[in-house]
């Protein structure tokens, strides 16, 4: 019971006040209370990818792509790639820097990829082009 | 837990849809002897590429285990294929 609930409660057992008067205040300061915050948002469980194209490949029309993978399925995929030889690394690495981009892929641990995808719910990716759009995000 | 039905449904030119219902268990079942093979052939793949075959193994079931709500739909024009794993 707050501070000012009681002193209402007190006065109207002194008799200071009717008991609707007493009614009346505490509603008012029911009203006046910030309104308790949200609990946690929910977390969301699936990645969406979507594609629309005004564009009319071969004559078919417009086209449109809508993938919805669940987050763990990423996670599940997150924890095979710790089982990638490391030979097959080197490899890879080689062939990467030989494309011109320099990424070191022994370097990337397995809870990195994990605080990425735990993190996807904030991302939201949004690309608008004339003939095309494309959406990224978490639902 | 493994996905249970696989939907695929396809739109062809004349507009006419074709669903298929796969019943992800009982053709797990069937193919089997296949299944068996193939995971023998992994055991072996695991042990020539210096990987644990537990791990292996445990990542692939967690794999299959959350495929469950994936939904794939691609359309371009009349065509179109959906896939969803349920």
């Amino acid at each position: 019971m707050n501070e000012q609930r009681r002193q209402i409660l007190q006065m109207l057992a002194e008799g200071k006040i009717t008991a609707d008067e007493a009614e009346r205040l505490i509603d008012a300061v029911t009203r006046e209370q910030p309104e308790t915050p949200p609990g946690p948002k929910p977390r969301p469980k699936y990645l969406r990818v979507v594609v629309s194209s005004t564009d009319n490949f071969g004559g078919d029309g417009p086209g449109r792509v809508n993938v919805r993978v669940p987050i763990q399925l990423l996670r599940a995929g997150v924890r095979l790639t710790s089982l990638i030889p490391p030979q097959a690394l080197a490899h890879a690495n080689a062939e990467l820097a030989r494309s011109g981009v320099p990424i070191d892929l022994t370097q990337l641990k397995p809870q990195h990829i994990e605080e990425l995808v735990e993190h996807l719910d904030d991302i939201t990716v949004d690309v608008d082009q004339p003939d095309a759009k494309v959406q990224v995000f978490c639902e | 837990m493994i996905p249970q039905l696989v939907t695929v449904r396809s739109r062809r030119r004349n507009g006419r849809w074709l669903r298929l219902y796969v019943p992800v268990l009982p053709v797990l079942l069937v193919l089997s002897p296949v299944l068996l093979l193939a995971m023998v052939a992994g055991l072996v793949a695991c042990v020539v590429f210096r990987i644990s075959p537990v791990g292996a193994l445990r990542g692939t079931g967690s794999v299959l285990g959350a495929l469950r709500g994936t939904r794939i739909e691609i359309e371009q024009g009349r065509t179109a294929v959906l896939v969803s794993v349920r």
